[in-house]
């Protein structure tokens, strides 16, 4: 039963990074969190969800880029990690996400595919308005089931994985954590790099990390 | 514009929530174009359903737009209908005005609003905020930012019709965005620094992590793009060598 709540979850979240609103309901930081309070460990979900927002803060939903899902890779890190208590849990189940959100990703190109075929043409003289509207919302349907299963195979597979491998990670808490760190490090420098690069933007990084070593000491 | 309810006007602002419900390689926002024009069509072609169909499969051609500004394209072909304006005018302001309002809206806010809260909040997490208030507080300054361009968009598109681009001229958004995009350079800096020198950040971790995140940001920096996936890569595969290696006898 959990997991089909899981599933519904992340389908009804991965509707909004594309198809319905985007106001950002399936960034990380807002999925982790809720899928976290809706399995009763709302910490570790925003844990997972602040760590997967970084390795995703330059993956955006921009209609026509190709990009990993960032909804349903994050309800499959923390419904895989809330299984485990051990060290390895969470790098297991970032690692995961990671992964299963490349998965995302294709499926999305997949159904993008699929939902060329079902959209009337301009041509066609038989195109009238209820025939849009089924085809649009129908649309919007295959969107929800697709990230439904997306989610419930990942969340399957992720829990199995999670629970042979995590008790055996072999190094600390810390550790584990300042890996993933190091690896969300590559995301803040492409954006930079979008930003203008370094070189443009010096005296504002460079205040703004000052601020952030003295505030962090400060608070 | 008379011919308009405000009824017909609320729900094609409201259906444009859903305008890349049916996304797709063909059309792209073609589809959800014309599902979210429909109350309106349906209005002002109430007597003569065949020219209304019409009128529907026009708007089915290609259309691109960013999402939150696709409402200034439906907002003026609402308008641009709503005034009789001939076919072949409505396809070709829809042609001309589909770019300027991709690359408008992608470097707004793609580039520059999204990333901007992203760190905003990842940075208060960090500093020590409790989490409901980092999650609240980001949605709640995102959707202020995303709601006031839509229904900027839209009214600026209903009112100013064919005219629109003058609107977009004048409300500055690319002066914006870069404006916006300082703030961020700020905001990388100081979330960095919150990652460095916080409690648990990469300096308590030790010189080899610090060694590797700094590589890390310094390849994303010169590289841009295109070394994400495999950093991605290289990092599950680091976490599954570690987790292999401690399952080993």
């Amino acid at each position: 039963m959990e997991l089909v709540l899981i599933a519904l979850l992340g389908g009804g979240l991965a509707l909004d990074a594309t198809s319905v609103g985007q106001f950002m309901l399936s960034r990380p930081l807002v999925t982790g969190a809720l899928t976290g309070w809706m399995l009763g460990d709302p910490a570790l979900g925003l844990m997972i969800g602040t760590v997967l927002e970084l390795y995703l803060l330059v993956s955006f939903p921009s209609g026509g880029a190709r990009f990993p899902e960032a909804t349903t890779a994050t309800v499959v890190a923390v419904a895989t990690a809330s299984v485990s208590t051990a060290p390895g849990a969470i790098p297991l189940a970032i690692a995961i996400g990671l992964a299963w959100g490349q998965v995302g990703g294709f499926s999305i190109t997949a159904l993008r595919k699929v939902n060329g075929f079902i959209v009337p043409e301009a041509a066609d003289p038989n195109a009238g308005a209820s025939r849009v509207a089924a085809a649009h919302l129908g649309a919007i349907v295959l969107d929800f089931l697709r990230g439904v299963l997306i989610t419930g195979v990942g969340v399957a597979i992720g829990r199995l994985v999670v629970a042979r491998l995590a008790v055996a990670w072999p190094l600390g808490e810390r550790e584990g954590f300042a890996l993933m760190l190091a690896g969300a490090a590559v995301s803040v420098g492409i954006l930079l790099h979008d930003l203008g690069g370094f070189r443009e933007r010096r005296v504002l990084f460079v205040a703004g990390l000052a601020l952030g070593i003295v505030g962090v000491r400060l608070l | 514009m008379s011919a308009l309810s405000r009824r017909a006007m609320t729900s094609t602002f409201l259906r444009a929530f859903l305008v890349q419900g049916s996304w797709n390689y063909h059309t792209m926002l073609g589809t959800g174009f014309a599902f979210a024009i429909l109350p309106g069509l349906k209005q002002i072609f109430d007597d003569d359903p065949e020219s209304m169909d019409t009128s529907v499969r026009r708007h089915l051609d290609h259309f691109n737009a960013h999402p939150y500004l696709a409402n200034v394209a439906l907002g003026a072909a609402l308008r641009l209908e709503a005034d009789g304006t001939d076919a072949q005018t409505v396809r070709r302001f829809k042609t001309a005005v589909r770019g300027p309002l991709g690359g408008l809206g992608d470097s707004l806010i793609w580039a520059a609003w999204l990333p901007t809260v992203s760190m905003t909040a990842l940075a208060l997490w960090w500093i020590g905020l409790p989490g409901w208030v980092v999650v609240a507080g980001f949605l709640a300054l995102y959707n202020a930012g995303h709601l006031a361009l839509r229904v900027w968009g839209f009214r600026a598109g209903l009112q100013s019709g064919r005219d629109v681009a003058r609107s977009l001229r004048e409300a500055r958004l690319s002066q914006l965005g870069s404006r916006i995009q300082s703030v961020a350079s700020l905001l990388v800096g100081v979330l960095t620094g919150a990652v460095l020198a916080g409690q648990g950040g990469l300096s308590e971790a030790g010189l080899p992590w610090l060694i590797l995140a700094i590589g890390c940001f310094v390849a994303g920096l010169l590289v841009g793009h295109r070394v994400w996936r495999p950093t991605a890569i290289a990092i599950v595969c680091a976490i599954t060598l570690i987790a292999a290696w401690g399952v080993l006898p």
